[in-house]
This record gives structure tokens, sequence and C-alpha cells, in this order.
């Protein structure tokens, strides 16, 4: 089985095994939901090396391109949900054209304006938005003959799209496309001096991933009836960034154990102990020092150290950075 | 900290969600009991005021124990002070069978979750600030403890006007956002009516911090009082920038949305002296279901109730009052059981109107002491007035549907 067959595998084992194991049909649909947030915001931070805090515009403006479209016209919700990734994938494009132009920490700095900027708007025109109280009262309309009215039926359409996007990506993170992507990461002057168009490159995945979250907003909007400010707060930026490195950048998979991990075990310790923030933090400095590569990285470590893992290592299914061909040959 | 009860509250829990089967987990609520659900920010920004409120409830559940021959028990509920986890949650508690919420302390929380309780035919009632709630955004399933900004400014600023009749010219500072703009919308009317000049106003946005230089704009307007109508800790910020800018010695300063006790341990007697303060509740009102109140809870916890913990308490004794009333835990009947509800509240007699689902009690219009006038710690302000202004449901644009 090759690597991206094993992922989407595994992807699909995590849809099915959620319903069994979870008895809350929102709580699995939010996994799913923040787990295509999360893998959209890894081919920006694992294939592309950009660390974006602009994750939560696309998914706000997701939320409200989908609210609005559903609270004041009478379009299917298929047409709703292609609107919201529209609206994610477009303004990604801008904010992408303009962060890129920096590098490093004033690429970061870029796109914690950016959102900055988009929360105030969504903030200041309160009549469009619903403002500090959220656009509320979104409905959510059948699909066909299917209702969606109950949290199961919910989570079996969100896992479906779920499964559909995350194969999606896995088609773009394993095309030339993609692999460019890495070769940028990699050696972004190489990459360039060879000829590919570096900016171009870097734009599309903002796009891909603007689309993506996007649409993950919208199906949040569906799954709580509202769109509140705070799905475009930066916090939810960086909720999708702890996600993504939690879970580990090395491949598509890992943003989905991430956003899994983080949003079950928020719930669970949110009602244990009301200072359950200081244990995420306390996790995120271990993973920090200790588990770069994220829970993947723990779990191919856990499967090595199996007798049978020795033989046949996980370590394959990781997206390896790319080694110059040859150190002294140049470019 | 996390002791060890907590370690073991995790572990069994962590046991029970996660790894066994929907089916081999023991159901909540199962065994006929009626829960009370508590969504409150019990971690995040709002964390202190949540921990009082479901104090509050969990004192109320404990001492009533049975209602209708059923255990009465309560599920504190973590909104993490965020619309979304608090409607997700809320969700969930509903699927596993509880109707009766009582919660919400943030505006944007509380709309949400009332849309969501009235999806699901429960009972949610509030001390949210935002008009909304029984306003323009008003449904079956969601009622409102807090009198809304109208009352709270005709109770603190037109008693004040009347008191202060030399200063003519007032400056207020405002959050920009539904909430303040309500406030200051409803002490534009009471200037205009009483011929105040209104000198002038600063807008600041919902995540400020620094208030000197709305501050300075007010000093150069010269204004005989100023009226703060933010809140929260915003409030604190203002009025302690206010302060140390020597503007409570040459203007009179109306804090009208004050959180009470918790808000005014924080700020302290010397900054408090003098100050008027608008609040939905103080311990040291005079009516006898508050005495008996603040009898138990100096009693059981050594402390004076604060508003989070008052309120929550008396919702919760509403809606346990309001389920005996109907014979039923089921959401429909409770709400009709509350629907025109009066009992010997907090404030004195108070209503439910049926209407809008507001409840009509007393605002107060308070005045810091001095800490040498203070007869124990708690005893920061004096009540100076207090009374009920609420405008009708069609005014508040309540469509019930």
């Amino acid at each position: 089985m090759n690597r991206a067959s094993l992922h989407f595998l595994l992807a699909a084992l995590v849809a099915i095994a959620l319903p069994l194991f979870m008895r809350s049909g929102t709580l699995a649909s939010e996994v799913l939901i923040f787990a295509m947030a999360a893998a959209a915001c890894n081919l920006l931070l694992g294939y592309t090396g950009l660390l974006s805090f602009g994750q939560g515009i696309f998914f706000g403006l997701g939320s409200y391109a989908a609210g609005l479209t559903l609270l004041h016209t009478s379009v299917p919700l298929a047409l709703a949900l292609v609107l919201s990734a529209i609206t994610g994938a477009v303004v990604a494009t801008g904010v992408g054209w303009l962060s890129i132009r920096r590098q490093g920490v004033y690429f970061v700095m870029l796109t914690l304006a950016f959102s900055q900027f988009f929360y105030f708007l969504a903030y200041t025109f309160k009549d469009i938005t619903g403002g500090d109280n959220g656009l509320l009262n979104i409905p959510r309309p059948a699909i066909g003959p299917f209702s969606l009215g109950e949290s199961w039926t919910y989570y079996a359409f969100v896992a479906v799209l779920f499964l559909l996007l995350f194969a999606a990506l896995q088609r773009v993170a394993s095309s030339t496309f993609g692999r460019t992507l890495l070769a940028v990461r990699d050696n972004e002057e190489r990459a360039r001096a060879i000829g590919f168009p570096v900016r171009n490159f870097k734009i599309t995945a903002f796009a891909i991933s603007g689309a993506v979250t996007g649409l993950a907003g919208a199906l949040h909007a569906l799954l709580i009836g509202v769109a509140p400010l705070s799905n475009i707060d930066y916090h939810m930026s960086e909720s999708i960034l702890i996600m993504t490195i939690i879970g580990g950048t090395g491949n598509l998979f890992a943003s989905v154990l991430g956003a899994g991990f983080y949003v079950i075990v928020s719930d669970l310790l949110s009602s244990i102990w009301p200072r359950w923030l200081l244990l995420l933090g306390g996790l995120l400095i271990v993973v920090a020092l200790f588990m770069q590569k994220g829970l993947w990285g723990l779990l191919e470590r856990l499967v090595e150290a199996l007798p049978m893992g020795r033989k046949s290592s996980i370590n394959s299914s990781i997206e390896p950075p790319i080694q110059p061909e040859s150190e002294g040959r140049g470019i | 900290m996390l002791n060890r009860r907590d370690l073991l509250k995790l572990s069994s829990v962590a046991v029970g969600s996660l790894l066994l089967p929907t089916g081999l987990r023991p159901a909540f609520a199962a065994g006929g009991d009626i829960t009370i659900g508590a969504p409150l920010p019990m971690s995040g920004p709002f964390a202190a005021n949540g921990k009082f409120g479901s104090m509050g409830t969990a004192m109320l559940v404990e001492e009533v124990g049975k209602v209708l021959d059923r255990k009465l028990s309560y599920l504190e509920i973590d909104t993490e002070g965020k619309p979304a986890t608090a409607v997700r949650k809320v969700q969930e508690a509903m699927e596993r069978g509880v109707t009766l919420f009582s919660g919400g302390i943030l505006s944007s929380e509380a709309l949400a979750m009332g849309k969501e309780v009235a999806k699901g035919k429960g009972v949610f009632i509030t001390t949210a600030g935002a008009d909304e709630i029984t306003g323009s955004e008003c449904n079956k399933s969601t009622f409102r403890w807090s009198v809304p900004t109208f009352g709270a400014i005709e109770q603190t600023v037109r008693p004040l006007i009347e008191q202060l009749p030399n200063a003519k010219r007032w400056y207020t500072i405002t959050p920009q956002y539904v909430f303040g703009d309500g406030l200051l919308n409803a002490a534009k009317a009471i200037f205009k009516e009483k011929g105040i000049e209104h000198v002038g106003n600063s807008y600041h946005s919902l995540t400020e911090k620094e208030f000197s230089g709305y501050l300075t704009n007010a000093m150069a307007a010269k204004p005989d009082a100023l009226l703060i109508l933010n809140f929260g800790s915003q409030s604190s910020d203002t009025l302690r920038q206010a302060v140390s800018f020597g503007m409570k010695n040459r203007m009179t300063i109306l804090l009208a949305w004050a959180s009470g006790l918790e808000q005014f341990e924080a700020l302290g007697p010397e900054l408090m002296e003098g100050v008027y303060f608008g609040a939905q509740y103080w311990h040291g009102i005079d009516s006898p279901f508050n005495r008996e109140l603040v009898a138990k809870v100096q009693t059981k916890h050594k402390m004076n109730p604060n508003y989070a913990f008052a309120s929550a308490y008396l919702t919760t004794k509403i809606l346990i009052d309001a389920a005996a009333k109907a014979g039923s835990a089921d959401g429909p009947a409770v709400t009709q059981a509350m629907e025109g509800m009066k009992y010997a509240g907090l404030t004195g007699d108070e209503e439910i109107r049926a209407a809008d689902h507001q409840v009509i009690k007393n605002y107060y219009l308070l005045k810091g002491k001095a800490k040498s006038a203070m007869k124990d710690k708690d005893d920061y302000a004096d009540i100076i007035s207090f009374g009920k202004s609420f405008q009708s449901p069609e005014q508040a644009q309540c469509k019930m549907a």
C-alpha cells in the first residue's frame, strides 16, 4: 500500500471510529471540521514552510459567507458551501499576495496584521456580521432529500466532505505542484533559480488553503447555527496552528490527529479543571522540545518499537524533506 | 492547582468518555434526575464570574435536593467564554436529556445558547447584558433576569441628574458595539429631556485597555459629570485612569453598569469613594429573600454573595419553582409556568413579563464609601436609590414566535 492510500485509509478509519467511540455527534463533527482546517494549514506550514496567522480570517469569512447566503437567499446548501470556499480562496489569494512579499518574521507579522484587520472589519460592520453578538439564526437546510437536523446525520455529511477534501488535498500534495511546494519549503532560492514561479506557487497554496478553511468555517457555522465573532479572531488562527503543530507537519493525516487530539482533550480537560489551558500550554512546550514531529512522530516511534514495526517502519510514510541531489554541485 | 480529586476525576472521565462505546456508557441524567445545566465561562477571561455562578447554582440545587419527587442535580458546562463552544456543549447536554439551563454571563454566548435551547424546546434563563435577548432576538425558551440598558440608565442617570441639579454638562465614554450604543442612546434621551448638554462622547473598541486619550478629551470638554458606559475590566481600567488623572475631584463620575462586589473588591475604597455605580444586585439590598441568602452564604461559604453568585442562585430557583408549579420538567410546561410568574426575589417583588420573558426587577444606584466609613470589609457602597424602568415589549422590538 502506498503512502497516500495508507493515510486516506487512516482518515477514513477516524471518520468511521468517531461515532463508535464518542457520545456527541456535535463534538465528532467539530473534530472533522477542524481536521479540515488543520490539514489546510498544514499545506502552508508543512508543505510550503509558511507560518500563517491568517487561517482564522478564512475560517471566519467562510462562516459569515455561509450564514449570510443561507439567511438572505434561498440557494441550496451545496451552493452556499461552494460560495464559502470561493470566499476563502479569494481572500486568501489577496492576503497571500501581499504577505509573501516578506519572509520570516515579517511574513508572520503581516498575517497577524491581516488577522486583526479582518477581525475589526467584522466587528465594525455589525449590521452585516452581527458584530460582537455574532450572526444568529443560521439555518441548516436539507441536502436533497436528506435532513441534516440530527447531529449524527450532520456528522455523516461532514464526514463525507472531510474524506473528499482530504483526498483532494492529498492529490494536491502529491502532484508536481505539491512536490514543488516542498522544494520551495526546503530551499526557496534554489527552486526559484531552477525556474519555478515560487511566488505564484505560494499564492496558489494560500488560495487552496483558504478555500478548504473557508469551507470548514461554513460547516462550523452550520453546526452551531451561529457565526460568532470569535470565528474570525486571531485566537482561531492560533488554535488551528496549534492543532497542526501538535499533530505534526510531516503529512496531512498528522493534522487530523492534531485536530482530534486538541478538540477532544480540550473538551475533556475543560470539564475537569478550569485551568486546563495550563495543561495545554505544558503540552505545547513538550511538543516543541521533545516531539517536533508531533503526535505522528510519536506514533511512528511507537510502531518502530514494535517487532513487526522494525521490519515495515511507517517511517516511509512521512514526507521527507527534499534534499539537494548533490550538495557540491549547486544549482 | 490540579489536586488529587481532580486527577481522579480526569482519569475516570477520560476512560469513561473516550474508551467506552456509546452504548456502554451510563446515560446522563438517568434514573429520573432533573438536571439543571449551568453553562458558564469556567475558563478563559471571565472564569471568575463563572466560578461564582456555578457556586450559586450548586448551592441552590443542594439546598432543594428534590423536586417533583425526583432528585435534582446540576451539570456545570464550561463555555470557555466562546459562543461556539457554548452552543456545542449545550447541544450535547440537550442530547443527554438536559432541558433546563441557567447561565450565560456573556452576551454573545447567551444569545447563541438561547437560540439552541429554543430549537430543543428547553428553557434558558440568563443574566447576560445584551438587550436583544428579550428584544429583537427574543424567543419562547429564553428568559432574562438582568435589567436592560434602558432601565440601567433610567435608574442611574436620571436620579443623579435630580440629585445634582448643577451638573449640566456630561461627557460619555462608550464601547463601540450594540451594548454600549444601547446605554448611550438611553442616556442621550434623558439628556435631551432634561436639557443637559452632552459635551462629548469617546467611542472605544471592545479590546481597548488604555483610556488616557479618551480621558484627556473628556477633561478638555470640562464636563460636570463623566458617564462611563463600558463594563468589566474596561470600566475598572477607565475609572482607575480617571482617578489617577484627578478627575474625581473635578467632576462627578458615574459608572452605569458595574458588576458589584467582585469589581469593588478589585477597585478598593480609595478609588471608589464618592464615585457612583449602577448595579443589578448588591448584597446590602434590604429584601427578605436577599437577607436570607446573604445569611446562608455567609454561613456556608464565609463570604457575601456577589452578583454572579446571587443571580445564578435565583435564576436556578426560578427554574425549579416553575418546574414544581408546572408539575413537569418539560421545557414548554416550565416556560408556561414561568410566563407571568411573580415571586419574592433578591431585589424585592419580581415578575417575569410574559410578552418578552424579561424579569421586571429593581436596578440600583450606589455610591462608593470612604474606607473609614465601611462597617465591614465588603461595605464598599451605599444604596442611593433604586427602581424599575422598562421599555414595553414592543419598544424593545420583541416579536415572540
